[in-house]
């Protein structure tokens, strides 16, 4: 078993006396304060204790419901005896939120419980397998002076025959994988020669850890415990007793380590990543402030050692846009004075266009972030916001607590590790799209932003430089055609559907008349916002239009390009001898949006009937409508 | 140290790490308390080690048959200091 021989007590001694208490007084204050403990606790003895509890409070009362939720059924298996490993694991997903079913495979047996397709691993039904091969398969077995080819064949041996087992335990369970790789040894022999070959354990491990890492495909989630053995200290993290006394994987610590990353890995399988960052501006992002110090008194840049720590730390959070991460900021000022380092001070890293939203006034900042994300159209939850005065996080945490919040504090030269080693905006996947989308949201957020300072609605329709493409419904386009028919909701008069198939069967058809519209603005191309469908009919009264489904995109509200639809419309039935356009308003649950659309464009009420409301337009009457939207290609 | 006054040391451990009270002396071994499983064993051996400031060397956990014997291993432990 594992043993720490730490002299020093823990500190958690009086905190699991009190949860001993509370347990045995059947205090309902037991579960939060158990996971409160859980999450802090920094030793594996502690948090072995911290179970025993869990399991001996489960065993009297059935656990509030609140405390456990998920069902997770998760095996763990590889080349060493997993226990305690599994109880810190269940321990700590339970206490994030999991109903954990654990399954642990036999010492060592994990080729066979991979190759076996009946095997009790497989008949377990796993959602997650943790595979924590073992050390001694992942060394070379020749001489240190061989040639390096020699090992490299070695190398990616064992890292293929890894990933094989990975890949056929994925598909054959259909599990997420968790693949441990080494750690690296923290003996000295042979001396400074390892890094002279890639034979000795310490390159071997390394090349085999990288070629896991960059082989591994998407199913397999890399724990990366050479990283965490070497952040601790190769040589705290090994245990040789634990080693022959019950072939542990390495020091308590490190089980530690190990079971913490697996529960994360875990939980970021099922939690959509943090897409946005948030930075207060005065002692964040520059030392002082720049309110009373002026754009010249604050500290940042290469000139002083403070200053250069808030410059490095202004490139770091600069760098996270490649990941596609979103900035913003949220600072107690006037918008001008904060501002006015990003533009005039030469010595800033980063500058206002890498923002997707800069908010500076004197609001309670957890409202500030409520109206950003209701403005970026992103989720609270995708939040962190980022500040060196305690009182404002504390602000947010109450009122906005769906964001997550991380105090800097106190030295600037620590703000880089602190905002890395928060671990919030870890990629697992990085795709060409993230890099680019500060700009695609920039857009929209300037777009709004517009919105929100035009006083006068003329002016800003007029600043916008709208382009409107009004064509045919076309083969080409049915598609798209009929992706918007059958996902649009809100602004659709009918709530018609039509499959690809009805939509190419318009093209061509004299009854009918049917076009979409596409709107550009200065800020970037919408696409595909409108579809149009008429049809033509002839009866004793002369001929008429009838509209049959006239939708939009939401996206491209109260930007005049109903009134564009209309006039187009008009202007067909003007031009295929119709006397009158009639529509008929169809009422869904979604669609009271467009309730009022006839009449507020010009048609008049033309009697109810249980299936919705009819209007007519004149067509000989129609005077166009205004807009300041320009029309591009040929109209028919 | 004598192995009584490590016996008293060690019921302030168990005291810690027990739920229901137990007493400790020479003869009790894990089979006589309901609690004492191989989880709360591990909790228990990290607990001595840390607070007598010994390290047990291989195998020697495993060998001890009751307190007593736990008792006289650290007596000798700490005598090597």
């Amino acid at each position: 078993m594992p043993l720490n021989g730490s002299a020093a007590d823990t500190a958690a001694g009086p905190l699991r006396a009190q949860l001993k208490t509370l347990l045995n007084t059947h205090d309902p204050a037991f579960w939060p304060r158990l996971r409160d403990a859980s999450t802090s606790a920094d030793d594996c003895a502690d948090v072995l204790a911290l179970s025993t509890l869990r399991r001996r409070a489960l065993a009297q009362h059935p656990a509030p419901p609140d405390v456990f939720g998920r069902p997770l059924r998760i095996a763990l298996i590889g080349g060493y005896s997993l226990f305690p490993l599994q109880e810190l694991v269940t321990h700590l997903l339970a206490m994030d939120g999991h109903a954990p079913d654990l399954f642990t495979g036999r010492f060592d047996n994990d080729t066979a419980e991979i190759l076996d397709a009946n095997s009790e691993l497989y008949r377990f039904r796993p959602d997650v397998v943790v595979m924590l091969p073992s050390h001694r398969r992942c060394a070379y077995t020749g001489a240190l002076t061989d040639a390096i080819e020699d090992v490299r064949r070695q190398v990616d041996a064992v890292s293929g025959f890894l990933l094989d087992q990975c890949r056929r335990l994925h598909e054959r369970s259909g599990a997420a994988i968790v693949l441990s790789n080494f750690a690296l040894p923290s003996a000295c022999d042979p001396g400074p020669f390892r890094t002279r070959t890639l034979a000795s354990d310490w390159s071997f491990r390394k090349a085999v850890n990288l070629q896991l890492g960059l082989d591994a495909p998407a199913a397999v989630h890399i724990c990366d415990t050479e990283f965490m053995a070497c952040r601790r200290g190769t040589w705290a993290s090994e245990d040789p007793r634990g080693w022959f006394e019950s072939k542990q994987i390495g020091a308590p610590a490190l089980l530690l380590d190990i079971a913490r990353e697996v529960v994360r890995i875990v939980r970021a399988l099922h939690t959509p990543p943090k897409k946005v960052l948030v930075l207060d501006l005065d002692n964040t992002l520059w030392g002082g402030v720049v309110g009373d110090d002026g754009v010249d008194g604050i500290d940042i840049g290469d000139t002083s050692p403070r200053g250069e720590a808030f410059k490095a730390f202004q490139t770091y959070v600069r760098s996270l846009t490649g990941r596609g991460v979103l900035l913003g900021v949220c600072s107690k000022n006037n918008p001008e004075t904060a501002r006015e380092p990003f533009e005039r001070h030469p010595e800033m890293a980063l500058r206002l266009d890498d923002f997707v939203a800069f908010t500076a006034n004197w609001q309670p900042k957890s409202d500030n972030l409520r109206a950003m994300a209701a403005r970026l159209q992103l989720g609270l939850d995708s939040f962190v916001f980022v500040d060196d005065n305690p009182a404002e996080i504390d602000i947010v945490r109450q009122y906005a607590p769906e964001v997550t919040t991380l105090l800097l504090g106190p030295d600037p030269s620590t703000y880089v590790r602190q905002l890395q080693d928060s671990r919030l905006f870890e990629p697992t996947s990085l795709t060409a799209e993230d890099s680019d989308r500060t700009r695609l949201y920039r857009t929209e957020a300037a777009r709004q932003e517009l919105q929100d300072s035009a006083t006068d609605i003329e002016a800003f329709l007029s600043s916008l430089q709208m382009h409107v493409t009004i064509a045919d419904v076309s083969t080409i386009d049915a598609p798209r055609v009929a992706q918007l028919i059958n996902k649009s909701n809100q602004f659709n008069l009918t709530t018609r559907r039509r499959t690809e198939a009805d939509v190419a069967a318009l093209v061509g058809d004299a009854q009918m008349i049917a076009f979409s519209l596409r709107l550009a603005d200065r800020f970037g191309d919408h696409g595909l916002i409108g579809v149009v469908i008429g049809r033509i009919t002839d009866d004793e009264h002369g001929r008429a239009l009838d509209i049959d489904t006239w939708l939009m995109s939401c996206r491209v509200l109260n930007r005049q390009v109903e009134h564009e639809a209309l006039n187009e419309l008009m202007r067909r039935a003007m031009a295929r001898g119709c006397r009158v356009v009639r529509g008929r308003y169809l009422p869904t649950a979604k669609n009271g949006l467009v309730r009022d659309l006839l009449p507020r464009l010009g048609f008049t009420g033309a009697g109810e009937s249980p299936d919705g409301h009819a209007y007519t337009c004149d067509v000989g009457t129609y005077r166009p409508h205004a807009t300041h939207l320009h029309r591009t290609g040929t109209p028919q | 140290m004598t192995d009584a006054q490590v016996l008293a040391r060690l019921q302030t451990i168990f005291d810690d790490t027990f739920l229901t009270p137990v007493t400790v002396t020479p003869e009790l071994s894990a089979g006589d308390v309901g609690e004492w499983d191989s989880l709360t064993h591990i909790s228990l051996m990290v607990a001595v080690e840390r607070n007598f400031g010994v390290r047990f060397r291989v195998g020697e956990v495993e060998a001890l048959r009751n307190v007593g014997q736990l008792a006289r291993l650290i007596v000798t432990r700490l005598g090597e200091q």
